[in-house]
Order: structure tokens, then sequence, then C-alpha cells
């Protein structure tokens, strides 16, 4: 925490006095502000419209064929390395894409173009519906089923359904989970470059790197940055003030799903809606391994290729599993003390400071440690160090997320009783808390370690010792033509990442039996989404 | 709590640790494409230590700009002693950080378009910029840059931003140098032709580019060389643009602070003889900085001869720069 204090804090030092006159004074500058809140506000409006009747769907069908394993793709579009998933977005929207070309064949003329603001916007969607989604899916999931028995007992349904039940339970998370795309969509950087289609698409994190990066301008940097601090911060601030964050990632699950009945039309509505979203993930998805999958079973390749393959990513696990297992316990601490904190502000500095990470450039945080650790960064292990703890910082926010609920939801009645029955210390934590926190913590564990593998911003930044992690050898073969290499690289790393985040959710799955064994009246079980 | 989460981490990364230096060490501060696997870096290492009686030490940064930023950031106390993988664009930013010494070796080996003999700066490898096409998109494509700006409008092309890319940059220059006050204008023109900008090269090469989007692409004259050469295709070629081509020099230098400095001017004139320069056509896919004779690949006899090479000096690229790059923004944004 105090690390993104003292990274922006230093470069600011380094870079003198701030001036936020040579912002406001440029056309182009205060152009590139005005453009960066613009996407951000449109990506945020067609996510969250998008995950909304994808949330309901999922909610209303808990049971077919495929449901988990869309849960998990949904989980991976979030942490997939950007130019791997750009290019499969291209392979099938861009203008020799799959789609584009089955539109061309019915809708000759049709004018589709993927450069611009379009392809901004859907590649934003692609990343962030599903985590809106998911999040959405787990509060409707958490309406206690009392209330969806009286409903469905009233007979309630379509509007009215909506008004009790559904809306109050959605209601506390949208404002979060909008603050959360929108700082993903206001700090995206390469999609909008690629997808952008010329200039007139430039966010600040742009600009932020064109001053670092390639006019050494310091103090430019530093102004952006805080001007970025100060849209996202404010943004995030209105959230706090809300009280409204507090149940974004909420965890109460119970074991049995009430089904209210849906009508005939509504249920052919959704599964048509949830084939399309499916077909939305997956279609990029496809393209990749479609691209990637001649260089990775190519026979005679082989011996060089995973050569490379396997100790790239032996060196990825070494950054990332510290990075994740790092960022789950950074984040069980902060959320301890930020229950324990009577003080409304004390408790609002922990949950505050998880967030800055999202908002501080990692370039501009990269520079300032590099400047205040200079002196005692000795040799490449201690740089990779840094690198997996950035990475650490760097996932925060999303541990956090998913981390919360659980933590917070142990009711007071619980509590008493675990008090009274003098459960303590590590027999507390063994049986009460950890069957709550298992299934998240695995989750927030392989987020933890997705967002680290794919990671290539913070150790370019601090340079390799000649050997490669996994997204520094893509980088590597993007930049020597071996284009199929590349495209097979990414291919691994996307496999990789879903082997991680299936292990991690199969650990996470409690034995059925045995928590439900055990104290029984005071834990509430946890139930697979 | 961060001192416990650092402690973690060092105890899981601390085995990686482990040298053994009782030799010199020559800290050399390069780039990805040189330093990878199959890149020029391995075989130089090897070739040098045999006759260097030390240690050869790449330390890999992202781009010629991230070794320069490294180098400010460092200041004094860097370590490095040699750094390669600068190029024009750089040079002048280098100079003036004041991190740069005097080469004081002879040039006379060089083999380059134009002469060159700067105090600090000693080239290892040349190209030009040029559009990249796939011969099977697009079996006549336009010759000139005026051709280009005339062509139909669905002819599209991929460049790569100046704010963020070298090549970016080049073409700017390139567009510079042929239009002089007309540049922006003919920016306007050329607007409609750009089907994206991209960060960098990598970018529109292996997303767009590969992916078939457009069938031309801003890259260098040697690109085909590794094409035709590894990839056993000619299906990517360079077209010779009738205007002339711009030239892009990469350069290595010595660092003022260096401990080695013997050593590493040994690594200087190392770099210009063929040992060092043998590794550069296919490793590097760029000309080398010395006359191969024979050992050059015989792909390389296939590529364009602009017939007038542009080049800007590095103290005027620096003096011009910012302004070129807001015309540029001007002109795109109109």
């Amino acid at each position: 925490m105090i690390l993104v204090a003292l990274g922006l804090g230093s470069m600011l030092i380094t870079a003198g006095g701030l001036d936020l006159s040579t912002v406001l004074g440029s056309r182009y500058l205060r152009g590139v502000v005005w453009f960066t809140v613009w996407q951000a506000s449109l990506s945020v409006l067609f996510s969250l419209a998008l995950a909304l009747p994808v949330a309901l769907a999922l909610a209303r069908y808990r049971h077919f064929p495929g449901r988990s394993a869309l849960l998990r793709v949904m989980e991976l579009s979030l942490v997939l390395p950007t130019i791997v998933a750009v290019s499969g977005i291209i392979g099938v929207y861009g203008r020799q894409g799959w789609a584009t070309g089955l539109l061309t064949e019915w809708l000759p003329g049709h004018g589709w173009n993927l450069y611009g603001i379009n392809g901004i916007l859907l590649a934003h969607v692609f990343f962030n519906a599903p985590l809106a989604a998911r999040v959405m899916l787990q509060s409707l999931e958490a309406v206690p089923p009392s209330r969806l028995r009286i409903a469905s007992q009233l007979g309630l349904r379509g509007w009215w359904l909506w008004r009790s039940v559904k809306w109050p339970a959605l209601r506390p998370v949208l404002p979060g989970l909008s603050a959360l795309v929108f700082t993903l969509c206001f700090t995206s950087f390469a999609i909008i470059m690629t997808l952008g289609g010329g200039p007139a698409a430039t966010t600040l994190e742009v600009a932020i790197y064109q001053a670092l990066r390639f006019e050494f301008d310091f103090p430019q940097a530093a102004v952006l940055a805080v001007i970025q601090l100060l849209i996202c911060g404010s943004l995030w601030r209105l959230v706090f003030r809300q009280r409204l964050e507090s149940s974004l990632l909420p965890h109460r699950q119970f074991a049995h799903a009430v089904p209210l009945k849906p009508w005939r039309a509504q249920s052919a509505l959704s599964g048509a809606l949830l084939l399309m979203f499916s077909l939305f993930l997956l279609l990029p998805l496809l393209a990749i391994g479609i691209r990637g999958l001649p260089a990775l079973l190519a026979l005679d390749a082989s011996p060089t290729l995973y050569g490379r393959l396997l100790p790239a990513t032996g060196r990825s696990l070494m950054i990332a599993l510290p990075a994740g297992v790092g960022s789950v316990a950074a984040s069980l601490l902060i959320l301890a003390s930020a229950n324990k904190a009577k003080n409304s502000i004390l408790k609002a500095i922990p949950t505050t400071t998880g967030y800055l990470p999202l908002i501080v450039p990692p370039l501009v945080l990269g520079t300032g440690l590099f400047l205040l650790l200079r002196p005692g960064l000795g040799n490449h292990a201690q740089g990779w160090v840094l690198v997996a703890l950035i990475n650490g910082l760097m996932a925060l926010p999303f541990v956090i997320q998913v981390l919360r609920g659980p933590l917070s939801s142990l009711d007071g009645h619980s509590r008493r009783v675990a008090y009274q029955l003098g459960i303590l210390g590590w027999y507390r934590w063994r049986w009460i808390y950890w069957p709550l926190l298992r299934r998240p913590m695995a989750l927030g564990l392989a987020y933890g370690i997705a967002l680290s593998m794919g990671d290539f911003g913070v150790i370019a930044l601090f340079g390799s010792p000649g050997q490669p992690t996994l997204p520094v050898l893509l980088y590597q073969q993007l930049g020597s033509y071996q284009v199929a290499a590349a495209a097979g690289t990414g291919l691994w790393l996307l496999l990789l990442l879903v082997f991680i985040f299936g292990l991690l959710s199969a650990i996470g799955r409690p034995p059925a039996h045995q928590t439900r064994s055990r104290l029984p009246e005071t834990t509430l079980e946890p139930k697979h989404a | 709590m961060l001192s416990r989460l650092s402690l973690l981490v060092l105890a899981v990364t601390l085995p990686v640790i482990a040298h053994a230096a009782d030799r010199p060490v020559l800290n050399v501060y390069t780039h990805p494409s040189f330093a990878a696997e199959w890149g020029p870096g391995p075989g130089v290492k090897e070739a040098f230590e045999k006759q260097c009686e030390c240690t050869l030490n790449y330390t890999v940064l992202n781009s010629g700009g991230d070794i320069l930023q490294r180098l400010r950031l460092e200041g004094a106390s860097t370590p490095a002693d040699v750094v390669l993988g600068l190029d024009t664009a750089t040079m002048e930013t280098a100079l003036q950080t004041g991190l740069i010494a005097e080469h004081d070796r002879s040039l006379e080996a060089l083999d380059l378009p134009i002469d060159w003999n700067d105090a600090h700066f000693i080239p290892y490898d040349w190209g030009y910029f040029a559009f990249v096409y796939d011969t099977e998109q697009l079996p006549e494509p336009p010759t000139s840059f005026d051709d280009l700006i005339n062509s139909p409008d669905d002819l599209k092309i991929i460049i790569q931003d100046p704010r963020t890319s070298t090549p970016g940059l080049g073409l700017l220059l390139w567009m510079h140098s042929v239009y002089g006050e007309e540049a922006p204008a003919k920016w306007a023109q050329l607007n409609d032709k750009i089907l994206a900008t991209t960060q960098s090269w990598s970018d529109g090469y292996f997303s767009l580019f590969m992916n078939g989007e457009a069938p031309m692409i801003l890259s260098y004259s040697t690109s085909p060389a590794y094409h035709m050469a590894v990839d056993k295709t000619d299906r990517y070629q360079a077209v010779q643009f009738e205007e002339g081509h711009y030239l892009q020099v990469e350069v290595a230098a010595l660092v003022e602070s260096s401990q080695q400095k013997p050593l590493a001017r040994q690594f200087l004139d190392f770099m210009l003889t063929p040992e060092f320069q043998t590794h550069i056509p296919l490793k590097n896919v760029m000309y080398p900085a010395i006359d191969l004779g024979d050992d050059l690949p015989s792909v390389f006899n296939r590529l364009i001869s602009p017939e007038h090479t542009f080049f800007l000096p590095p103290a005027e690229v620096a003096g011009q720069r910012r302004q070129l790059v807001n015309d540029w923004l001007d002109a795109m944004t109109r």
C-alpha cells in the first residue's frame, strides 16, 4: 500500500512541480481527456447492458450442460494478455474475420468497420461484460430463498418480480461495478491503439506512455497520472461515500435454489441470449486456438519450441505463484483490518489503497519504485522479486473483490456462537472462516496468478536477464518475425490460464459431506456457482 | 505486512541468485530482438568470450527507448558498460544525458549508405523503412507516396504511431523529408488509407498484417529477407518508393561511468568484425554494418535498393520531433 504512495511520490518529486495548466492549455491533451472519459463511459454502458440479461438468464437457469464451463470462460477473459485477445477478436470481427465474412454474405454493403470506436467498444465489452455478469450473477444467487419462495407463491412475474426481488439484489453492486469497469476501460492502452483507427483515439494512458518512454518528460507524465488519479479517484470516492461498494461480489449462497417458473417465450429468449454470449466469448478464443495450434502441433519444430516454452513457463510460474499468494495474503490482511477498524475513515483507508493499483498507471508506479529502490537493486533476482511484488499489487483490487463478500458475510450470530463455544485462534480460522473462504480464496489466487502470468509491462520495465518469461517470450517472437511461434506461445498461455482456473476451481470445491457435517448451525454452506 | 510479503517472495525466489565472478564482467544493455535465443546475442557472446577472457552479460530491456530510460534513471551509478540497440532517433537524447563516452575507435570498416563519423555512437546494423506488402492480396502495390495517396480508397495500410514506435517516427521523418512543408497536408490525404495506427510494430505485424487485415504495413526493407530465408516464402515483399527511403541505423556506445572501459572498447572493435557481423543479417534481419562479401546471405541481393537515401542528423531530429509530432496530430485529427 505504502508502495503505491511511495512510487507515485518519488515520481512526483523527480518531476518537480506540477503544472496542470500545460494540460488544460493544450487542445490535444484536452481532447485526450475527453476521449478517454467518453469511451470509458460508453464501454461501461454497453458492458453492463449486455451483462445484465446474461446474469439474469444464468440466475434463472442453474442447471444446463456447459454452465460451469461458461462461468470459467467468463473468468478467463479478464486475464488474457491483450495482444492475444485482440488478435482473436480481429480474427472474428476484423476485415477478414469470420463474422465479417458471414455478414458480408447476408448483408452486402453493411459498412461494418472494426477500426474506430466500434472496435474499442467491442473489445472492452469482450473483456468486461463477462466480469460484470459474473458479479451480478453472484448477487442474484445471494437472494435469500425465503424471499424467492414468497415471490414464487405470490406468482410474481416480469416487472413485479424484477422490482421486488432482482433489482434490490443488483442495486447495491451496480455503482462499484460501474466504477470498476470504468477504471479498467479508462486505463486501457494497447486495445485503444490497435483498434482505435488513429491518433484521434488516444487515452491518457497512451499520453503517459508517450511522455515517459519517448519524450522522457517526467513532469508531463506526472501531471497526466495525477489527472487520471483525480478522475478515477473521485469516481471511487463517490462509490465509497454511498457505502454501496461493500457488497460487490457478495458471498451468501444458498444450497437450494428456488425455481421460478419462466414462461416459454422467456426461456427461448434466454437460451438464445446465452448461446450468443457463449459464441461471443468463445469465437475469439477459437480463433486464437486455430492460429496457434499448428505451431504447438508441428512435430519438426517441437524440440526447440517446447525447449523454449517450458523453461519460460517455469519462470513465469516462479513470479506468478508468489504474486498470487502474496496478493491473497495481502487482501486478507487488508480486509481484516478494515473489518476491525471502528472509525469510518480508518476503515476506508485499507480498502481505498486496495483500489489504488487500478488507477495508478503501472508504468508510473514502476518507474517511481525503480527510482526509489534503485540503489538497492543489485541483481536480477531482486528485480524479479520486485516484479512479483508489483504484479501482486496489481491483482489486489480483483482479489479483494472476490474475498470481501465472504469475509464480511459471517454474521453476528455465528460469531457469537463461536465465541460462546470458545472457538478461537486457529480453530476459529479452520472451522469458521476456512469453509467460507476456501472457494473465494482459490478464485482469488487464480486471479492473482493469472494476472501476473499475463503481465508484460512491469517485467519489461525492470528487464529480464536474457531468460524470458512467457509474455516476454511472446513479445520476443513477435519482434523477430516468428509469427507462427508467437501464435503458439499465445495459445500455450491461454491453455495454461484455463488449466490454472480449472485446477484452482477444483481445489476450491469443498468435499460436500465434510462442510455439511460440521457446525451445521453456524456455517453457511458455500455452494458452487 | 509488506515486509512479511516481500520476505515470502524473497524466500521463494532467492535460490535464483547464483554467481561465479572471478572473470571481469562486461554488462551490455540491449533489447529483446538482439538478445533473444534466436537473435545475434548468444552467438556474439560465445565468439567474444572466446577472445576476451571475460563474461559478457546482457540486460534485456524492451526497446531502445527503454534502454535509454533505464540509463537515465540509473544515472552515473549504472552498472552498464555498453548500450547496444539505440537508434538515430534516440541518439541525441542519449548524448544529452552526459552518460555516453567518446568511443575513440576507427570506423574505417563501416559500410553504410551514408558517411558516418560520430564520435560517440558506432553503428552495428542498418536498414531502410519501407512498406511491406502481401503479393497475394495486392499484386500491384503503389510505387511512390503520391501513388499511395492517390490509390483507390479500398487500399488500406497499417502504420505505427510516431508517439510510441520507432518505425512510426521513421515514417514521420520520411514523409517530412519527401514533402517538407507540405507533409501535414499529405498526411491528411493519406489518412483515408490508414486502417490502423498501432502502438508498436509487433501489434501491427502480428495482430493485423499476418491476419490479412490490410495488404500493406510500414516495416523494414529487410523484412522480406526473413520470410524468404527462414519461412521459405516469397509472398511478402517490400515495395520500392520512387522518392527514396529513410534510413534506420542501430548503434552501440560506451557508457561514461564504466569501470571496464578497455574491455568495452574491445567489444566495440569486435562489433565491426565479421565474427560479430555475420550474425546480423538473418538473426537481426538488418544489413550488416561492414562489407561481409560473400558471407552476406543471398536473399539480401533480392531486396530493394533505394536510389535515394533520406537521413536527418540526430540533433536535427531531436530538435524537430515534438513539432513534427504535433503537426501530425493536428493533420490526423482535423
